[in-house]
């Protein structure tokens, strides 16, 4: 086939596994017919993008191959007009928005590492930024997607209008699948305009109590940011820094941007390159050290949630939160030094977060010393029995990255 | 079946199974009147605990359920199938729960769509999705159909305000997914659930999202010669940036019907635009100010902003009420549902309006422009001998050139019965396979709601390996995909 593997490389490994085909396949025919080939042989096979989520989830089990999707980089169709955008699975979100902006569109995602991470691998990892405050998270912007399946069989599902309930929504289904169901090789998005102005409002020195607060007071208010964050402190500073970002036509965000400093004293205006500066925080804070826990809560327990991620946070060396209030997602970053009193307070954080309106924590990363000691994904989900048919329908072999994802799947 | 029917009863009560065929009447059609089937049994459930023995008694029997909310739907998605039973959720209408300090609230299957706003609007709460017959239909036939409105062109569908739901499948077991908290741990199984058309279970429960109602809200109606105008001022004004709450188009005949119905004092053009901005205060003073230039610069022939709220509901209505009031000047019409590319919108309406002169019939179009979404509605004379079948043809080529120009057969009404054979033309086999997969790990047993979204029936693979012929394939009854 004219995807011939090529020599395996140290960096294909995936949480310590190595493979022992690395695939590079440059058009969906070669992909599906990597696949093809993969399945007669009954080899386990795991998808890489641009490799900034691998972290996330268990080891594979098994794996025989390695396929990248990095040669899988074409836009396939732009159309400006109807806000659209086919493309395949490797091209990384940046290479994308620089072919969007000069139409003044954007795809309204904004995970960290845009340079590296690929629409495929951000698909595949339901990975996403601040601006998921307004935007929503992938599958509210997906419309359509190719995948090939663990057969080598191509299908498409959605397609290329906004609007669209024909048949079942196996597109969204793959959102955050991790590579457990099919690769995911195109994908159909709704893009949004770039905005014509943007501001954030900062506020310095925070506690849990005022970060809870900031949800109700600017919804109370009416204004709509499109990022709301809170960040660890800068230096010596104390508390968290609250970022409240609004973009869209310029009296629209100048408006929006006095009322906010009107309604809560002591906010600073921050635009331009301080802005990006601001935001560049959130990325790094995100991805400091080696551990990186994702909690999830009822955006009304935001406080709640703070309490019960600190102590996880103080196990780590370094160790600060990032929260997203009006998402219901808060990260524990930083180094492990103590795996196992960090795994206890995984534990811990765990079951205060299961009381927090179905709340729950993944580790998106975790050096093998803590993986050892706590599950990545944490308990089993209620539906696991479904969850497992349907991989058995997809993947009954089970070669697709087995292992990695939730339960064991 | 008289047997099966009085087990039910000992479940759900007597009163609650319905087997009188004068009263099965009702159940035979949903709101796609002209497909009927009689159903053997209806049976309506009170309780979670009910549905569960409903369908452990179904399953034993081999009897396939038919889910049905309000019976609003408009692609037979709740039609039923020769000797099955339905089972109606409208005694399952309870609000159980609103948590407004985390948006949601959590309301069994039969709540009517719009008493779910009204529950939380005092406090300010509204649920987004808004159907033209969200007055009566109900929350479990908006997850069943994934139902979408004029406002989800910024909104969204049903399926982006789902949080969780509660379901119980074919094999009698109750499944919980999804949480108020996002990104449950696992395969994001709302996905394929909401939109499956009953094919993949009976939901019991649903928790919503909800939305604060916008800090105001800016409409204007602005008339045009024709399509082709009111077309151009759409894409000008999505191309300016602009993401309207919603954006409704209606043609001549569409106008002249809602002027009939209403009492409307619009006046007989080619073509009128209705358009919702809604957000924080200057954001929509600027971009309602600037869409009604760009309507202007397209060629507008009057614009019309309401003077207050009474105005405003009077211009929806109309909108609203355009379907019906077709009645007024058809004595018979079909509505279809399909979508194109928003760029594609004045080329296919007139696509459509030489279709129709061909086939000696009259369209009326009004839909949301904003997303593409075309209604047209198929006018005809059922007393004409030939005619109802003509129109029925008319709309089978009008969804054909939806698919044609890049769009779909169903932008919220469904596939349902009506239009599964379109499926195999939007969709190549292995899509439709896929989809059949996903829907076996759901319902193995193939009990819900068969007959839907696919072209052909489908069964589930017993075990993977090497193919091996089922006994309904053997006997011609069903093909494997």
């Amino acid at each position: 086939m004219s995807a011939a593997p090529r020599p395996v490389a140290e960096g294909d490994a995936i949480l310590g596994v190595r493979p022992r085909l690395a695939l590079e396949p440059a058009s969906l025919d070669e992909a599906a017919e990597a696949l093809g080939a993969l399945a007669r042989d009954r080899l386990a096979v795991a998808f890489v993008g641009g490799g900034t989520e691998l972290d996330l989830g268990a080891p594979p089990s098994r794996l025989d191959a390695v396929l990248h999707t990095r040669r899988l980089s074409k836009v396939r169709e732009h159309a400006p007009s109807d806000q659209i955008v086919a493309v395949e699975a490797g091209i990384t979100l940046a290479e994308l928005q620089r072919h969007l902006a000069p139409h003044r569109q954007r795809l309204a995602l904004d995970p960290p590492e845009p340079e590296r991470a690929t629409i495929g691998g951000i698909v595949a990892a339901n990975a996403f930024g601040p601006r998921r405050t307004r935007h929503g998270s992938v599958r509210d912007l997906v419309i359509g997607m190719t995948v090939v399946r663990a057969d080598g069989v191509v299908a498409r599902g959605g397609g290329k209008v906004v609007k669209n309930v024909a048949g079942f929504d196996v597109p969204r289904l793959f959102c955050g699948s991790l590579g457990t169901l099919g690769l995911v090789a195109e994908v159909v998005f709704r893009l949004h305009p770039l905005p014509e102005a943007s501001a954030t409002v900062a506020f310095e020195g925070l506690d849990a109590a005022d970060v809870a607060e900031t949800v109700p007071v600017l919804r109370d208010l009416g204004v709509e940011p499109t990022a709301l964050a809170a960040l660890p402190p800068q230096g010596a500073g104390r508390g968290f820094t609250v970022a409240v970002r609004f973009e869209g036509f310029a009296p629209g965000v100048r408006e929006q941007v006095e009322r906010t400093l009107a309604r809560a004293g002591g906010g600073d205006r921050v635009e331009g390159a301080d802005e990006a500066a601001l935001w560049a925080r959130h990325d790094a804070a995100r991805a400091a050290g080696d551990v990186r826990a994702k909690a999830t809560f009822g955006p009304g327990r935001v406080a709640d949630a703070i309490e019960a991620l600190r102590p996880l946070a103080a196990t780590l060396r370094g160790g600060a939160l990032v929260v997203h209030p009006a998402i219901g997602v808060a990260f524990a970053a930083g180094t492990l030094e103590d795996a196992a009193a960090t795994a206890g307070a995984v534990d811990a954080a765990r079951a205060a977060l299961a009381r927090l309106a179905s709340g729950a924590l993944v580790l998106a990363a975790a050096p093998a010393a803590l993986r050892a000691r706590a599950d990545p994904w944490g308990p089993p989900p209620p539906a696991l029995e479904v969850m497992r048919r349907l991989k058995a329908q997809l993947d009954p072999d089970g070669r697709l990255a087995p292992g990695r994802f939730v339960g064991g799947l | 079946m008289t047997a099966i029917a009085a087990r039910i009863g000992q479940v759900v009560g007597a009163a609650n199974v319905i087997t009188d065929p004068a009263e099965l009447l009702v159940y035979e059609a949903d709101g796609l009147t002209h497909g009927r089937t009689a159903p053997a049994l209806v049976v309506l459930p009170g309780s979670t605990a009910e549905v569960v023995e409903v369908v452990r008694i179904a399953r034993e029997a081999g009897v396939p359920l038919v889910p049905r909310g309000a019976g609003t739907g408009l692609s037979g998605g709740a039609r039923p199938v020769e000797g099955c039973a339905v089972v109606s959720l409208s005694r399952m209408r309870r609000i159980l729960e609103a948590d407004l300090a985390n948006g949601w609230v959590r309301v069994e299957p039969g709540v009517v769509n719009l008493d779910v706003t009204k529950a939380v609007s005092a406090q300010g709460w509204y649920y987004a999705p808004d159907p033209s017959s969200q007055g009566v239909c109900s929350i479990g036939g908006n997850v069943a159909e994934n139902s979408g409105g004029a406002h989800c062109l910024k909104y969204g569908f049903t399926t982006n305000h789902v949080l969780a739901v509660e379901v119980v499948l074919s094999d009698a077991s109750v499944v919980r997914f999804g949480g108020p908290a996002p990104d449950a741990p696992g395969y994001d199984l709302l996905a394929p659930l909401v939109g499956a058309e009953g094919m993949c279970g009976i939901v019991t429960e649903a928790t919503l999202k909800l939305l604060r109602r916008p800090e105001i809200t800016r409409t204007f109606f602005a008339t045009f010669p024709s399509t082709d105008e009111a077309g151009a001022a759409v894409s000008g004004i999505i191309a300016a940036g602009i993401l309207p709450a919603a954006i409704e188009m209606m043609d001549r005949l569409a106008i002249e019907a809602a002027k009939a119905a209403t009492g409307l004092d619009w006046p007989d053009v080619g073509a009128a635009l209705l358009m919702d901005a809604d957000g924080p205060r200057a954001e929509v003073e600027h971009v309602s100010a600037a869409a009604i230039e760009i309507a202007r610069a397209a060629g507008a022939l009057e614009i019309r902003v309401p003077r207050d709220e009474a105005e405003r509901a009077l211009m929806w209505k109309g909108r609203k009420s355009a379907f019906a009031a077709v009645g007024r000047i058809s004595p018979n019409y079909l509505v279809e549902d399909g979508v194109i590319p928003r760029s594609e919108i004045a080329r296919v309406l007139r696509e459509i309006e030489r279709m129709a002169r061909d086939a000696g019939l009259r369209v009326a179009n009004v839909f949301h422009a904003g997303d593409g979404n075309l209604h047209p509605l198929v006018l005809y004379d059922a007393r004409r001998p030939g005619e109802e079948a003509r129109a029925a043809a008319l709309g089978g080529e009008i969804l054909r050139l939806c698919i044609r120009s890049g769009g779909s057969i169903t932008g919220e009404h469904g596939v349902g019965a009506e239009k599964a054979r379109f499926m195999a033309e939007q969709f190549r086999e292995p899509d439709l396979d896929t989809m059949a997969k996903v829907r076996c790990a759901f319902d193995g047993a193939g009990l819900m709601n068969p007959g839907k979204v696919f072209p052909t029936p489908r069964l589930c693979g017993e075990r993977p390996g090497p193919y091996r012929p089922h006994p309904a394939e053997v006997a011609g009854l069903a093909e494997r995909w």
